[in-house]
């Protein structure tokens, strides 16, 4: 297992944003699905080694991110892309994502190469030399996506990474995805259910912290049938239907 | 985006290439490149010119004048411009919102932010260092005499990386739009601040790289004796420290690395804390000394013996020998003292040569002041032993060669016609223009009225005892002296030299009254 998760939890002063989450994860594409604020952001933040979990156990990779020498081990074989992507406005796309291979500590003979490998698969090979200030948002996006694979992880978490990107690059992110799954771990937490359906084999739904479903996204299609739920798409009808009743069983224990 | 797993041909920029450079350095590379201090070259560039460049050759080209030039006024002008910069570089992290995606990176984050610190100082020193050549360049075509003096460069070098370090730190620290600005001002207070406490004298002031060699003339330092590195290296374990303080504080935060190096961090703060505290403290000891700034704890008795030389020496009568340094004044300083000395040729005791020589001593004077000894006539021959102390040399400030003419005529001539009747005492060279302000006792009143007699033949300026009232005479002292100063000066010149070839023994003696002047 990449990821084992138990009993993970973190608070941020009286908010408790991810509360007592159980998962184990191996190779494939992970989707995490959920509502805004129901700690999804937290929980891939946990899983980049950027913030530590209030209690539980986290092991990533097999190894214990609490200890600072296995911390730098997985992040060698980590790749991250936040929420908000910041970046350096008079960097190129090459620079940036080099930039972000040799932080990773990457072997430096092969980090041309590399580099030159992450930005065609996102698309940007025309674009390896214009800075980032003037880049789209959808392609600063996927320069984001660029450093983030640029040092082939192990385990990848994506924090919506589709968002900003035009339907055809959408389809195209789904496959490298998938293509990216065949090898490592790759968690992807959005909001768009039909990224999870074309791209995941796994998907968890998380809400108030608490993971509220994990399974297949036929499972979670499969949860909206005798219902009302609301939804366009099977998977989306699934997604409000485990969200229903998980808000009815909050209500019922309060 | 493309799905393909095979090796992608290579895009242009990151094409692999035959030396592949340790990461540490690619790195480095790439802070350089992207890197904001380029922009603030030509502004660094101009400021350099205006308030280093031009000043520095508006004086003489005297090494060590240069040389102080280059370390007081450029880091005056460019250590709040480079530690706003180095401010703005520092919290360009978490400004720019990137500070999770490094953050969770391998490499510690101190080690990157020591990248980028150190190609924000590599611009920094570059500009420095490039300015620095110009200039030494220049003077070293204009014929200044020795070498360079690497001292006050090293100081100034030392100084750009110091105001880097503090400003990266606060920016880093304190991330935030604002940092730049602020950190540029509290550099721009804490200088100002400095030049303040070195006015009023503060003896820990010295640390600050503004301070060269304290109020000592240019002559003082560096020409005659070699320049003394004691405060120098003060400065450079005071900027050091806080340097190595500064940086070392990027490492303690929790998210800069592991343990060890968190630890090693603390040690190179506490380090670079005690080598600031160090230089401080011995700055304090510091004092002033006829070559230039003591510190006894660092004093190599060594770099007293003064610097060999061969003089360079005017064709006249009574030769006037310069330091070789000095050489482009000696026409001016021949024509200033000439016609003084052809007033004196030939009596007995005059001095056969004239010697420039170096600051022989200091005196602490109100107002932050300081006072020199003036020329002096001793040995057999005897020789005139003369100082330039003190004067605003041609040049300088764009003063004519007239006025140093008139200036060193006016501050000389009366010390020169003094030592040769043998008024007791020195008369100070600063004393103002022709001015002998105190006369010491009423018994040499005939010598003042002789000195006084001469200085009006020569329109030295002002009389002396005209200026200044006789401390212990009579009430008709002074217009005795005055009186008999006239009648001398109305003499023939031969009657007068005659005079003087019979009576100069008998005045230096005191043997002579007022009334006997004739």
């Amino acid at each position: 297992m990449n990821v084992e998760i138990t009993d993970l939890t973190r608070r941020f002063g009286r908010t408790q944003a991810v509360a007592s989450v159980d998962l184990d994860l191996g190779p494939g594409v992970f989707g995490l699905l959920g509502p805004n604020g129901a700690g999804k952001t937290s929980l891939l933040r946990m899983l980049a080694t950027v913030i530590p979990p209030s209690s539980g156990t986290l092991r990533l990779l097999g190894r214990d991110p609490g200890s600072y020498p296995q911390r730098r081990q997985i992040r060698r074989r980590l790749g991250y892309l936040p929420q908000d992507l910041g970046y350096y406005p008079g960097f190129t796309v090459a620079e940036f994502v080099e930039y972000f291979a040799l932080l990773k500590e990457m072997p430096p003979n092969r980090v041309p190469a590399a580099v030159a490998t992450a930005v065609e698969r996102t698309g940007l090979g025309d674009k390896a030399r214009a800075k980032l200030r003037t880049l789209s948002g959808g392609m600063l996006r996927r320069a984001g996506i660029a450093q983030a694979i640029v040092n082939e992880p192990e385990l990848l978490l994506l924090d919506e990474p589709t968002a900003g990107l035009d339907p055809e690059q959408r389809v195209t992110f789904r496959a490298l995805l998938r293509d990216l799954g065949q090898r490592a771990t790759v968690v992807v937490s959005t909001h768009l259910v039909e990224d999870v359906g074309a791209a995941c084999s796994q998907v968890a739904l998380m809400n108030q912290g608490k993971i509220v479903f994990c399974g297949t996204p036929e499972e979670l299609t499969a949860r909206a049938e005798g219902t009302d739920a609301a939804g366009d798409a099977p998977l989306e009808r699934g997604y409000s239907a485990v969200l229903a009743a998980a808000r009815t069983g909050t209500e019922a224990q309060s | 985006m493309t799905t393909a797993t095979a090796p992608v041909a290579p895009a242009a920029p990151a094409r692999p290439r035959r030396v592949a450079l340790p990461g540490p350095a690619r790195l480095l590379r790439l802070e350089l490149r992207r890197n904001i201090m380029p922009w603030l070259l030509p502004l660094l560039a101009v400021l350099f010119w205006f308030v280093t460049y031009r000043p520095a050759m508006a004086n003489p080209p005297f090494w060590n004048v240069r040389s102080a030039i280059v370390q007081s006024h450029t880091m005056l002008a460019f250590a709040p411009l480079l530690a706003g910069a180095a401010a703005w570089a520092g919290s360009r992290d978490r400004r720019r919102g990137v500070a999770d995606l490094v953050d969770m990176t391998a490499l510690p984050r101190w080690a990157g932010q020591l990248a980028a610190w150190a190609a924000t100082t590599c611009w920094a020193e570059a500009i420095y260092l490039a300015g620095v050549a110009v200039l030494y360049v220049v003077t070293a075509h204009q014929g200044a005499w020795g070498g360079p003096l690497w001292w006050p460069v090293a100081v100034g070098a030392a100084f750009v990386a110091a105001s880097c370090a503090l400003g990266f730190t606060a920016g880093s620290l304190l991330p935030s739009r604002f940092t730049a600005p602020v950190a540029a001002f509290v550099m721009f207070l804490a200088l100002a601040g400095c030049a303040f406490a070195l006015q009023a004298n503060v003896t820990y002031a010295q640390i600050w790289p503004l301070n060269v060699q304290g109020a000592l003339p240019s002559d003082s330092y560096g020409i005659f004796y070699p320049y003394l590195p004691d405060l120098p290296i003060t400065q450079l374990m005071f900027l050091a420290g806080l340097a190595a303080a500064a940086l070392g504080g990027l490492g303690l935060p929790t998210a800069a690395g592991g343990r060890w190096l968190r630890r090693a961090a603390a040690a190179v703060t506490a380090a670079g804390l005690a080598a600031a505290g160090t230089g401080v403290v011995l700055a304090g000891t510091a004092r002033l000394e006829a070559h230039g700034i003591v510190v006894p704890a660092l004093h190599d008795a060594a770099s007293g013996r003064p610097t060999p030389y061969t003089p360079v020496c005017s064709h006249t009568a009574v030769p006037i020998c310069l330091q070789p340094a000095y050489r482009a004044l000696l026409p001016d300083v021949t024509a200033a003292l000439g016609p003084v000395l052809s007033q004196v040729a030939d009596l007995p005791g005059m001095p056969a040569r004239v010697t420039q020589v170096a600051v022989t001593s200091v005196h602490a004077e109100p107002s932050n002041g300081i006072g020199f000894g003036g020329p002096v006539i001793s040995g057999h021959p005897p020789v005139l032993y003369l100082p330039l102390a003190g004067l605003t040399l041609p040049g300088e400030g764009n003063t004519p060669a007239t006025q140093f003419i008139a200036g060193l005529r006016q501050q000389d001539g009366p010390s020169i016609l003094s030592v040769l009747v043998g008024l007791p005492g020195q008369i100070p060279a600063q004393s103002g223009l022709g001015g002998i302000n105190s006369i010491p006792n009423p018994r040499h009143f005939a010598q003042v009225a002789v000195v006084d007699g001469m200085v009006r033949v020569l329109g030295l300026g002002q009389p002396g005892p005209l200026s200044t009232p006789i401390q212990h005479g009579t009430s008709s002292g002074e217009q005795q002296v005055l009186a008999a100063a006239q009648r001398f000066a109305a003499l023939p010149a031969a009657t007068r030299h005659a005079w003087l070839v019979t009576h100069l023994a008998a005045l230096r003696a005191d043997r002579i009254s007022v009334s006997e002047i004739p």
